[in-house]
């Protein structure tokens, strides 16, 4: 199984978009950049969820308070306290890290069917805007202003811009390894089996609460990290955006309509509705506001009817199909 | 003393309301086991659709009731045909989110066509008030107190004593066996969901006198309704009003008492420990 | 009455039932026996249309009712007493037993319906305001059998009526039987109970791993060596 990892690691593929990411953002014009970096992050996101929603089973709404985290205490302990943002980016996973092994604890300690599962992490979701707005050291309903970026790195500063993307990259690349790693580690078999069944996987003595809280807290701090990034280069710490279960609901249905519970399935996801979404914000976002989510919307709908297993393994079936040999491994 | 009952007055008209949008989702979930994500954004389109009915003929949302719910049943009805009925048979979380899809979709596309400006629909009644001693009511409460208590009567003795009724309750109880007595499953389910729906519309036009909509409401009523429902147990009528009458009071009294961000959190803070100390009020309880 | 012609039904695509043929006579008692797995509840569910056939044809009264709904089967007289009665709960027995009349056809004729089916038990009369989760298993059998009756049977396709009961109770119903028998009614008796179907059905068959191994007039069967071999599944 590991030599799968160290397989992935050294696909030519890495290479391609290692020489692709260094030409190419030079040369894209401002707005397609910051589609490619918002594409990122989302990638990034939904890898990172994939870990507890798609391999655990898991529908977590409950992400969008780890993002939240990672944004708005970040933004403030810097602006607030003077807490250098690196560590407030770590603060704020630990703190991440700790709500989520909660959560993962709560599940376990009162065996939570998959549906209660739903509606606790939603609670907790709507729980953290209404803080968020209410708490003025979080910036309340108005949100927060991060100073310039100018680039000075030691200040978790990236220039902005190309900067910006080679961070979303790293933390998009890093986010796929992992869920790669954990696919073919114990921790990703033991996710599969409780998923499927979990009280079989209690029979057979599977310490169930110890892989979901290590699930939970991978997942809950990855996101964190990807929300003080996001935060950086958005610059307005913004709790409509940042904390509204509305990011979490969007996170999900890009994995769904990728592909839950497969190492790429989320970022594929991501990678065809963010650029598709943004695209008719830009071109139409003025006459039609909300086109985008619309269109999100539809389009998971019409995936879960059509293909309910997302759309990687539609692909991957026509790309074996065009080439037989190039058998996929699984 | 008169916050006191101006408050207890205020929690029980209003949670009446809830008590009724949550017995919709109650019956769903009941007979087809669907719990609907989109259920407060069904509210926000019978609200949007009153709206719309009074900027175009200056109607009455009261008035509207004869137009919004015939169309939102049938709307109910189509949607439950085509987008839920296929999924019975597959896992059960794909329904989450497929309704999550749906829930965008209606946010938007009432977006869309209405703009993100708060908006509100008066009615003739809307500032009327009735004063009983130091407490003061909106007419508007007591009209959707009244209203929401004699639906919830209306639906009880439907599915007491009608046929339809006994439908709904067989096909809860044991769907095999209702097939075997010559009910038609997927009828009543589909059925069930155009009532869920139509009775969304009532409760929406109950809300509305004075109450500001925007499009991105509907999640919140959705969290609301779900809190009622897991108070009162799934399909238990009593305990969904009395759920929906206590959410009610606790927003009234956590905004006097507590600050407001404690009074807003107190709602959800109930529902997580009854979620986590009562489980089987998410279940069919003893009443059914 | 009832044709069923090499009739193949699966779940998934693997085949339970293979091939397998019955005919059953208007006012006929037909037993079907097996060991447990051997397609018995499988045959009966496709008979009530609860599970499309891959293959074959079933035929009532002349009439091909292949592709019919459970809805439409049971609006001509094919209703199932099932397996584990599966009478519901929380309703009382007066709502088991109008729901038992729901089909269009009965719908008008409940009350005289429900006045024969409470003369045939009188002990469902006395529980009628009851709760039926809160019956005995045989009052539970007497109302699953009530219900049926309540939809006006043509044929009657009874799963298992004995299971879980006591002696006294299993004589009981099969007089029961015996007499609805006598009424005229058309049955087919599926039973694990050997012997007791040997002796109230006048024809039977037995399945054995999806296929019919045995068929015959009762006695037989009953002598039929391959009916003790397909029954202890050997």
């Amino acid at each position: 199984m590991r030599q799968e990892f160290y397989k992935t690691l050294m696909s030519p593929v890495w290479l391609v978009i290692l020489v692709l990411a260094a030409v190419l953002p030079p040369l894209l014009p401002s707005y397609y950049l910051h589609i490619v970096i918002l594409s990122l992050v989302y990638v990034a996101l939904a890898s990172a969820w994939n870990i507890v929603g798609g391999m655990a089973g898991q529908i977590s709404l409950a992400h969008s308070l780890f993002i939240g985290t990672g944004a708005m205490l970040s933004t403030a302990l810097l602006l607030k306290l003077g807490v250098n943002m690196w560590l407030g980016l770590v603060i704020s996973a630990v703190i991440s890290g700790a709500m989520g092994a909660m959560i993962a604890w709560i599940d376990f300690r009162f065996q939570l069917g998959h549906l209660s599962f739903v509606l606790i992490t939603l609670a907790f979701a709507e729980m953290g805007t209404v803080i968020v707005e209410g708490w003025d050291f979080l910036g309340g309903a108005s949100g927060l202003l991060l100073p310039q970026d100018k680039g000075d790195f030691l200040a978790f500063q990236f220039g902005g811009g190309i900067g910006a993307f080679w961070v979303m990259l790293v933390l998009a690349i890093a986010s796929i390894l992992i869920n790669v790693a954990i696919l073919n580690a114990p921790l990703g078999y033991y996710l599969r089996t409780i998923r499927d069944n979990e009280n079989a996987a209690r029979a057979i003595g599977v310490n169930i609460l110890r892989y979901k809280v290590a699930a939970m807290v991978i997942s809950a701090m990855l996101s964190s990290v990807i929300g003080t990034a996001y935060v950086r280069y958005l610059t307005f710490a913004d709790p409509y955006l940042l904390v509204s279960p509305i990011i979490i609901i969007e996170i999900v249905l890009f994995a769904t309509v990728g592909g839950l519970g497969r190492a790429y399935g989320p970022a594929f996801g991501a990678l065809l509705l963010v650029p598709l979404g943004e695209i008719l914000r830009g071109k139409l976002g003025g006459t039609l506001p909300g086109l985008h989510y619309f269109i999100y919307g539809v389009v998971v709908i019409a995936v879960i009817l059509m293909s309910p297993r997302g759309l990687l393994p539609l692909f991957e079936k026509w790309f074996s199909r065009a080439r037989p040999k190039a058998a996929t491994t699984k | 003393m008169a916050e006191f009952l101006q408050a207890l007055a205020q929690g029980l008209l209003i949670g009446s309301t809830y008590g009724l949008l949550a017995l919709g989702m109650g019956l769903v979930y009941g007979v087809s086991g669907v719990v609907n994500f989109s259920h407060g954004d069904f509210i926000s389109l019978g609200m949007f659709l009153c709206l719309a009915l009074y900027s175009a003929l200056a109607l009455d949302p009261y008035v509207s009731l004869v137009i919004t719910v015939p169309l939102m049943t049938v709307i109910g009805g189509l949607v439950y045909w085509y987008l839920l009925r296929p999924m019975v048979g597959h896992q059960f979380l794909m329904v989450v989110q497929l309704t999550l899809g749906l829930s965008l979709v209606l946010q938007n596309g009432i977006l869309m066509v209405f703009g993100g400006q708060p908006a509100r629909t008066p009615s003739v009644v809307e500032s009327k008030l009735l004063i009983l001693g130091d407490v003061v009511v909106r007419v508007p409460h007591v009209i959707a107190f009244v209203v929401s208590f004699a639906m919830a009567i209306g639906l009880y003795i439907m599915l007491r004593s009608t046929d339809f009724g006994r439908s709904i309750r067989a096909v809860h109880q044991n769907a095999h066996a209702a097939a075997l007595m010559g009910i038609d499953v997927s009828r009543v389910q589909t059925l069930t969901f155009a009532l869920g729906i139509g009775i969304l519309a009532i409760a929406a036009a109950l809300l509305l006198p004075g109450t500001p909509i925007q499009p991105a409401q509907g999640l919140r009523y959705t969290v609301i309704t779900l809190i009622v429902v897991a108070l009162g147990g799934m399909t238990n009528f009593v305990g969904i009003m009395l759920g929906g009458l206590i959410i009610g009071l606790s927003e009234a009294y956590g905004t006097i008492y507590l600050s407001d961000t404690l009074g807003m959190l107190l709602p959800y803070g109930i529902f997580v420990l009854i979620m986590l100390f009562r489980p089987q009020g998410l279940t069919w309880s003893s009443s059914r | 009455m009832l044709e069923v012609d090499h009739l193949v039904t699966g779940y998934g695509g693997v085949p339970v039932l293979q091939d397998v043929s019955l005919t059953l006579s208007a006012g006929e008692i037909v037993g079907l026996l097996g060991a447990n797995n051997a397609g018995k509840t499988t045959l009966i569910n496709s008979l009530s249309g609860m599970y499309a056939p891959m293959s074959g044809r079933i035929r009532f009264e002349g009439q091909d009712v292949t592709a019919m709904t459970p809805k439409q089967r049971v609006e001509i007289g094919i209703i199932q007493v099932p397996e584990g009665r599966l009478v519901f709960p929380e309703m009382s027995v007066r709502e088991n037993l109008l729901l038992g009349g729901i089909n269009a056809r009965a719908r008008t004729h409940r009350p005289r319906q429900m006045d024969h089916v409470l003369e045939l038990f009188p002990r469902l009369q006395e529980r009628l305001g009851q709760k039926a989760g809160t019956l005995s298993g045989g009052e539970q059998q007497m109302l699953a059998i009530g219900r049926a009756l309540m939809a006006e049977a043509k044929l009657l396709m009874l799963d298992e009526p004995s299971l879980g009961l006591s002696p006294l109770f299993v004589q009981y119903i099969f007089g029961i039987i015996d007499r609805l028998h006598a009424e005229g009614l058309s049955i087919l008796l599926i039973e694990q109970n050997l012997n007791l179907t040997l002796r109230h059905a006048q024809r039977c068959y037995v399945l054995e791993r999806g296929k019919v191994a045995v068929e015959g007039a009762s006695d037989v069967v009953k002598d039929d060596p391959r009916t003790r071999r397909a029954y202890l599944g050997l």
